[in-house]
């Protein structure tokens, strides 16, 4: 029986070629669609899932409170581990601090051989390997870290540092950080072979940072102060659950708030994240900054997105095969006289869609792996197509193809099998009878999708253009800068680098400065403004720079006078700050004071706004100060450089002597410049991101919806060629023609215009209101759109109709 | 008796208006009769013949067949029986079309879920038995209307039913292939007992049968 399904499933796909090749290309781009994202899915989904009492394993995390918002530090303050293992609570099994580390790089003594930048190296103890359960090739778990200066490695690095040689022989050998941290390799593990975010490499003894620190944190046991280099993983007991562990967390964080902080709304809370969520949640990030992260939110509108794909390839097969039911009217009534019942009948027709099904299946594995490779910038790197033979994934694949089988092939086989074979045999289901009405709705749903995401597209680029086109409120050409490697703290080489820059001709200004006024590094403090009895407080951004700096970026002083020295605190602020404050006139602020931490800092004056950040967000109030004042924590750690002309042939030899100053320089360090206009574009990296990705997903609804129209023209054509034969011969013309065979086509369209069209307003405007500055959602892009899709639709329809207006009419109604 | 019709009435209502397509109609058909129903276009042949193939149903009235009272038997029952006992040849053959001759005849088979050595050797015999071993593997429309026909008679057969109802079966015909089909359905009352039931317009043809029913308006006359 399954054979002969098979063989007619099969003869009937190959009768119908043109459909079948439609119901497939269709079916194909979204099943492909789904099969990456669903790639994408399983693979953000199952990360450190093969830990033995994962779910038992915690991370501390910090979370702040504060009348601007929250902020979040996956790091903890240093003393709550030593807090925490003294309450000896029973929920908690281990408490396991870590200190994150970026040596300048690591040696092999014997060999001499250097290392540059090693990455993923901790501070921890023991306690760590109780949380995370290593495959220890050599060296033992308990000890291996109870004395000062030593060191595991994992495997890997083991074999970099120590090419060719056994692990039993590495064990024993030392390494040097930073050419003073002496290290004893106590042990080797192996790295974790499955999907994780605990990537660390190198494992310094806890008790080694006590003299040797290269973190700067480990030894500042403060209550006050939170760095993410500080961190802590905790591993619950057995049947403990995590509420206890929390409450105590909050408490321990309530006894240390800082009664001055609270009182201006500012608080913070330790907060336990399970394993699971590490990967996901970008508030705490995890330790590999090279990868970009998604989101759970991403994921979820990324699905959302394939199952629209799905579906418009679902509604193509519903389409075309309840309309070519008529065709096989026939063979269900032959069917049913002979024996067959109407579940079997189901079953034979599910059967046919399956095989379809399957064809697209095969055709969009192949798509998907093109896929994979076209979305390479979206796509974490650890996915590969390797992921499709994990036997998951495949039982996923089977579950979605059945299930696009049920969702695609039921409907039309209730229609058929529904056909009584006596009407059949008497032509009572005369072609006509079928009025379509579903078929109309479902082209109006693909319709309206493609309209609305044709809307997205324009409007999402049109906002992309508004925000990189403006003005920043200062200059941005020609401007590059660099940041001195932050190990180094001499002010003098600095300074050497400024003069010896001075000297390239090539260049018209240079100035050491902080941060550029727009980059993605925020400093901000609290401060406190008083005037008379008003007094209020606020978040304030710093810009440290000095008079050079001011001119370099052509920022603008509407009043008062700039910082007298790079070293003296004084303040200029911006007018989002005066706004905030209430206040018109520039000139008043002049002379005000604010206080902060305790000291008393002086406006001077009053700087207009400029964007500290993507456009996306508004001008936060700001104050541009000297930043040279604290010695070794200067802030003035960034070389800001402007070309002499706008020639861009010159640049590179420009920068090629730059570099050389620089490896006179920083021999250590690798040269790193940006210019203004690429740290601003790199903004927009998430929009510019959503904007290729609504592009495709345009392209593939346009193309699926495309496709099942053109197959319901071909149908519906064809069905009338004899009407059409009659019309003719009583002297309408072409274009008369294809006007009727369009009009019933074009209306669908319009339909869907109308519904996409404020569906479409209202998601774009909530898209919008996440702007600070926001193009206007004008009209001309519904009408374009509009049009647009009119023309596709009516190319689509031209494709047939013309060739059959033009059909010589005897032949049309002598083959009738 | 293999079959008995009691007042069996079927109508329509159009309009208002009840239309009678059957008109208390009775029949008792016997094992082994060759019955020729007769009568004008739209006097009912075809809908009683629907009727006793229990693919039509009627509004009243008692259908027996065999042992069954089909009129309060559910429709999977129904169809479970005439799978079991009644072959149809229809007068455009109806084979389908993507199908080979051989794999037309198969069709009932797999509705009876016969094993698929015993499929084979019943096709086998079949295709010998009305000589048209050579055209197994053609489709249908490779072969002329009389082939058809005889592809559709052989299908009709091949399950060994009691009783095969022919709706004008040499209705798209020539005379000669008409003559070659009415022959084989004679034989087969004759050597196989057979029951047919047939429709047809031809009085010559209606001559076959031992027995002629004729249909005015839905009522036997």
């Amino acid at each position: 029986m399954l054979r002969n399904y098979l063989k007619i499933a099969f003869r009937n796909v190959w009768k119908n070629k043109v459909f079948s090749l439609i119901n497939i290309l269709g079916l194909s781009v979204g099943l492909s669609a789904a099969f990456v994202i669903g790639a994408m899915v399983f693979y953000d989904l199952s990360f450190d899932k093969f830990h033995p009492d994962g779910d038992r394993i915690y991370r501390v995390t910090t979370a702040f409170k504060s009348p601007d918002g929250n902020f979040y530090n996956a790091g903890v303050t240093v003393p709550l581990a030593q807090a925490l293992k003294d309450l000896k609570m029973e929920e908690l099994e281990t408490v396991a601090p870590f200190f994150t580390a970026y040596p300048i790089h690591v040696e092999n003594p014997e060999t001499e051989s250097r290392f540059k930048d090693p990455e993923f190296v901790i501070y921890t103890d023991g306690a760590y390997f109780r949380v995370f359960d290593y495959n220890w090739l050599v060296g033992d778990k308990n000890t291996a870290l109870e004395e000062p200066n030593t060191v595991v490695l994992s495997e890997n690095r083991a074999k970099k540092y120590f090419p060719g040689q056994q692990m039993s022989e590495v064990l024993g050998k030392s390494v040097v950080y930073n050419d003073s941290i002496h290290a004893v390799i106590s042990g080797v593990v192996a790295n974790f072979k499955d999907r994780t975010d605990i990537v660390f490499e190198e494992f310094i003894s806890l008790k080694t940072a006590a003299t040797q620190d290269m973190t700067n944190v480990v030894n500042e046991a403060s209550w006050s102060n939170t760095s993410s280099a500080s961190q802590l993983f905790v591993k619950l007991s057995e049947k403990a659950g995590p509420t206890k562990v929390q409450e105590t967390l909050t408490q321990i964080a309530k006894e240390h708030d800082e009664p001055e902080m609270v009182a201006i709304g500012r608080s913070n809370t330790y907060n336990i994240q399970p394993l699971a969520d590490i990967h996901l949640n970008q508030d705490y990030g995890t330790f590999d900054f090279n990868d970009s992260r998604t989101t759970m939110a991403t994921l979820n509108s990324l699905l959302l997105l394939a199952g629209i794909l799905v579906l418009l390839g679902c509604i193509n097969f519903i389409n075309l095969n309840t309309a070519q039911a008529i065709q096989r009217a026939k063979e269900i009534g032959i069917r049913k006289t002979l024996g067959s019942s109407r579940t079997q009948l189901i079953f034979q027709f599910l059967g046919e869609t399956f095989l379809l099904t399957l064809a697209a299946a095969l055709l969009s594995m192949l798509l998907a792996k093109w896929l994979l490779h076209l979305f390479v910038d979206f796509i974490p790197e650890g996915l590969n197509f390797e992921l499709f033979y994990n036997p998951w994934v495949i039982v996923g694949i089977v579950l979605l193809l059945l299930m696009v089988t049920l969702l695609s092939g039921f409907y039309p086989a209730l229609v058929l099998s529904k056909y009584k074979p006596v009407s059949v045999f008497k032509q009572q289901v005369v072609p006509n009878s079928d009025k379509g009405t579903l078929r109309k709705y479902l082209t109006v749903f693909q319709f309206v999708i493609a309209q609305v995401f044709i809307i997205a597209t324009l409007l999402v680029g049109k906002q992309l253009n508004y925000i990189m086109k403006k003005d920043m409120g200062f200059k941005t050409e020609a401007i590059a800068y660099f940041r001195t490697p932050w190990q180094d703290t001499s002010s003098v080489k600095r300074a050497r680098f400024v003069r010896e820059m001075e000297n390239i001709p090539g260049l018209s200004q240079t100035v050491l400065s902080g941060n550029p006024p727009a980059s993605f590094t925020t400093m901000s403090m609290g401060v406190l403004f008083m005037d008379g009895e008003k007094e209020v407080n606020s978040d304030l951004q710093l810009l440290y720079g000095n008079a050079d700096f001011f001119d370099l970026y052509n920022l603008n002083l509407l009043a008062g006078r700039l910082p007298l020295n790079d070293s003296i605190r004084e303040f200029v602020v911006n007018r989002s700050y005066l706004k905030f404050l209430g206040m018109d006139d520039p000139e008043k602020i002049v002379g005000k004071s604010i206080k902060s931490g305790g000291e008393e800092i002086p406006i001077v004056g009053v700087m207009d706004d400029f964007n500290q950040h993507s456009l996306k967000y508004g001008v936060s109030p700001m104050a541009f100060t000297g930043g040279s004042y604290s010695g070794k924590y200067t802030q003035f750690k960034t070389i800001h450089f402007k070309f002499k002309s706008m020639d861009t042939g010159n640049w590179s030899s420009t920068l090629a002597k730059i570099e050389e100053i620089w490896k006179n320089t920083y021999p250590e360090a690798d040269f790193e410049y940006r210019f203004m206009d690429d740290t601003i574009k790199s903004f927009y990296e998430s929009e510019q991101k959503t904007a290729i990705l609504l592009k495709w997903a345009t392209g593939l609804a346009i193309f699926i919806s495309c496709l099942g129209l053109l197959g319901l023209v071909i149908y519906t054509t064809e069905r009338r060629t004899k009407e059409i034969g009659v019309r003719k011969i009583l002297g309408a013309t072409v274009f008369q023609l294809n006007l009727l065979l369009s009009k019933e086509f074009l209306k669908l369209v319009l339909i869907a215009f109308l519904i996409a069209a404020p569906v479409a307003w209202y998601g774009l405007s909530y898209w919008l209101e996440g702007f600070a500055n926001k193009t206007a959602l004008s009209w001309w892009i519904f009408a374009l759109s509009g049009v647009a899709m009119i023309l596709i639709a009516l190319l689509i329809i031209a494709i047939k109709t013309v060739g059959s207006a033009n059909a010589d009419p005897v032949k049309s109604l002598r083959t009738e | 008796m293999l079959l008995q019709l009691k007042n069996i009435f079927k109508w329509v209502n159009t309009g208002g208006q009840r239309i009678f397509l059957l008109k208390d109609i009775n029949l008792e058909v016997e094992e082994g009769e060759f019955i020729s129903i007769m009568g004008p276009s739209g006097s009912g042949k075809s809908t009683l013949l629907n009727v006793i193939g229990m693919l039509d149903t009627f509004d009243e009235g008692e259908y027996h067949f065999l042992d069954e009272s089909v009129h309060t038997l559910k429709e999977k029952y129904r169809s479970n029986l005439y799978k079991e006992y009644i072959g149809f040849v229809f007068q455009s053959y109806h084979l389908l079309d993507d199908l080979t001759v051989a794999e037309n005849l198969e069709m009932p088979l797999l509705y009876k879920k016969v094993k698929g050595s015993e499929r084979k050797a019943l096709v086998a015999d079949i295709l010998d038995r009305f000589n048209i071993v050579g055209k197994k593997d053609l489709f249908p429309s490779q072969l002329s209307g009389g082939q058809q026909q005889l592809v559709g008679v052989a299908r009709a057969l091949i399950a060994s039913p009691k009783l095969i109802l022919a709706d004008e079966p040499t209705g798209n015909l020539n005379s000669q292939q008409s003559e070659e089909i009415m022959e084989l359905f004679k034989k087969l009352n004759k050597e196989n007992g057979v029951t047919i039931i047939q429709v047809t317009h031809s009085e010559k043809n209606a001559a076959y049968g031992s027995r002629i029913i004729n249909l005015l308006d839905g009522r036997k006359v």
